[in-house]
């Protein structure tokens, strides 16, 4: 192996890589689906309930046909879909505490799919968005810092395996799981077996999180044994691919929305950024959008601006400093576009997006600060250096490679 | 990166001469590492499956594409669907408002017809000053609009299996929620649907004309029963 090939080697295998980055993401979706989910709480029965113009008989024959998963389509009850309502906005806000995040991960995703599958007709490219990352979500390690499994693990390092409540909560999944796969509550053969199915994905989430714990147990000595160690670097790779899942998603939308735009003649004529800004779905202040589009300028400039960016998204990630040059560039369009379009969770869920690009150290800058003003406000100054710690993965915690059997 | 051919390469890359390399995995028993070996090889191959199929489905029809197009469906949809062609190649350039009349029955046994209601300015007045205007006015109809469009002819209005009879029941419960059962005291006993389609304005500065004119697309009367209604609250 050449050093290139073995550094890679090592960063696939030996760590969780862009811990920040998914704690970002995790913090930007969680805050995007639980803030969309509040918004539409007075029409939430409309949308996606008993109430809806799509009728529980058309999203039955429109999932029976293309085996999408939505736990909303197991019982037609009113309360059923109440409770699952409100039970993805507590998840939600588990999730952009961190509380628990290998679980609260999988079951945000589960929250994600069933609402959105009820009615996939009433969503946008925000929505794409969202489903997408919460599928890739739930196989990263997205609450390795800025969450309370990071606080508790600095503050309960005994707990590391997950103490009582770990257990409790696994179990509760479990029987959870069991009741949805064994009762027949699940329709449309939603979780039936196969290899690749959902309930390989469900059942193997929580028996690998079973063995992960036992294995805690076996070896309770000073160090963890071999296998938990295998099973910790087996779930760093797995994090490891679902980051690159993430980034590179993350270039395909940039992608594929540039070179078509390519295509364009209004594109290339340059005035094409004029027509969104009069279309009356996406125009909620008509006055600001009409002057941005007044003159040919700006519409000019912004219009191959758009195309230049997102052309180019995907080859200057690579460089450092550009990347950064069109991060805020694409994050103040983005803004721009919740204002006038009227599009903000659209906006804020390809901000979250994008920010799996954001520099480590500039997060890690951010998470510092936020830390300092926090204790600041809370007690005076920061005399304890614990809570900036939270900031950083805890060292001492982290797994011990077996080294020199 | 990769290892140079010796063939091309006159100079061979010089080993270092110390000690050889550290083993890249020290510690590790063998099972462990035969482990490692087959989780990456299978990490690495389904990432490598997803974003190829994920990239084959969102690029341009092509012939890898349509060689594999039943193995790339069969892993995108339904989850991994994805369609980021926003706003391209070209914006769209046109306001589509989707209006419906209604025909009723009178105790008389006349049946007076409505003028036409304009479903879609009710979402654009809800969108107006909002600066957070919800999935109901911004996407429901508007999508639902869109849905029919392309389960429907072009050219004869002829549904298509199989969303053509499923978009025109969403339709139709999208009407009936907003109208209720009766109007003007008679009950409502057919719906009639048109869009009226009206281009943007081009921009001044490129000699488009400033005004637009609109264009209406009349759908046949659909028959309104109390099934119509069932879920919709009214």
């Amino acid at each position: 192996m050449t050093a290139t090939a073995r550094a890679a080697w090592a960063a696939f295998t030996e760590r969780a890589n862009a811990e920040y980055q998914a704690a970002v993401v995790r913090i930007g979706f969680a805050l995007c689906f639980g803030g969309f989910l509040l918004r539409e709480w007075p029409d939430r029965r409309v949308l996606y309930g008993d109430r809806s113009p799509w009728s529980f008989g058309l999203a039955q024959q429109m999932l029976a046909s293309n085996h999408a998963f939505s736990v909303l389509l197991w019982s037609d009850s009113r309360w059923w879909f109440e409770g699952v309502y409100t039970a993805s906005i507590v998840v939600s806000a588990l999730l952009l505490l961190g509380w628990r995040t290998r679980t609260t991960s999988v079951l945000f995703m589960v929250c994600v799919l069933s609402i959105q599958n009820r009615s996939v007709l009433v969503g946008d490219g925000g929505d794409n968005v969202v489903h997408l990352m919460a599928i890739y979500l739930a196989f990263t390690r997205c609450g390795r810092v800025w969450s309370l499994d990071a606080r508790r693990r600095l503050l309960h390092p005994e707990q590391a395996d997950g103490g009582r409540t770990g257990v409790a909560l696994w179990s509760a999944v479990g029987v959870l799981l069991a009741w949805a796969q064994f009762s027949g509550i699940a329709k449309l053969g939603m979780l039936a077996w196969g290899l690749y199915s959902w309930s390989t994905v469900f059942w193997g989430f929580w028996l690998l999180g079973g063995l992960w714990w036992l294995l805690g147990r076996r070896a309770e000595s000073v160090r963890p044994g071999e296998p938990r160690a295998l099973m910790d670097t087996l779930g760093d790779m797995l994090h490891n691919c679902a980051m690159l899942v993430i980034a590179v998603e993350v270039c395909f939308i940039y992608a594929t929305a540039g070179w078509y735009k390519i295509q364009g003649s209004l594109w290339q004529g340059g005035s094409a950024l004029y027509y969104p800004l009069h279309l009356d779905y996406f125009d909620p202040w008509p006055g600001l959008s009409h002057l941005l589009a007044s003159h040919p300028v700006p519409v000019f400039l912004i219009t191959y601006g758009t195309v230049m960016v997102q052309v180019s998204f995907p080859f200057l990630v690579f460089n450092r400093r550009i990347k950064n040059v069109l991060l805020v560039l694409m994050m103040i369009e983005h803004a721009a576009i919740a204002v006038t379009l009227g599009l903000p969770f659209f906006s804020l869920a390809m901000i979250s997006a994008d920010a799996v690009f954001l520099p480590t150290g500039f997060l890690q800058r951010v998470g510092a600060r936020l830390s300092r003003a926090n204790a600041a406000s809370r007690s005076g100054p920061p005399t304890s250096g614990a809570r900036q710690r939270l900031c950083r993965p805890p060292a001492e915690s982290r797994r011990v490679m077996p080294r020199g059997r | 990166m990769a290892e140079h051919p010796t063939g091309t390469d006159p100079i061979p890359e010089p080993e270092p001469a110390a000690a050889p390399a550290p083993d890249p995995s020290p510690g590790w028993s063998l099972p462990s590492r035969l482990v490692l070996a087959a989780a990456a090889a299978v990490l690495i191959a389904a990432t490598a499956w997803h974003l190829g199929t994920v990239f084959l489905a969102i690029a341009p029809s092509n012939t890898l594409s349509q060689e594999y197009s039943s193995a790339i469906d069969a892993h995108v949809y339904p989850e991994f669907e994805q369609n980021w062609q926003l706003f391209a190649p070209n914006p769209l350039q046109d306001n589509i408002a989707v209006e419906v009349r209604v025909q009723t029955l009178a105790p008389d046994g006349a049946t007076p017809e409505s003028g036409w209601i304009d479903l879609t300015a009710q979402d654009i007045a809800a969108i107006h000053d909002n600066p957070v205007p919800s999935h109901v006015d911004q996407n429901l109809l508007r999508r639902a609009w869109d849905y029919y469009a392309s389960w429907h002819n072009q050219s004869d209005g002829t549904p298509i299996d199989p969303g053509g009879p499923m978009s025109q029941e969403y339709l139709e419960r999208i009407a009936l929620q907003r109208l209720g059962r009766d109007w003007q005291g008679n009950p409502i006993s057919e719906v009639q649907f048109r869009t009226a389609t009206t281009p943007v304005t081009g921009p001044a500065w490129t000699g488009a004309p400033s005004t637009a004119r609109t264009t209406y697309a009349l759908l046949d009367w659909w028959l309104v029963t109390g099934d119509d209604y069932q879920g919709l609250g009214r």
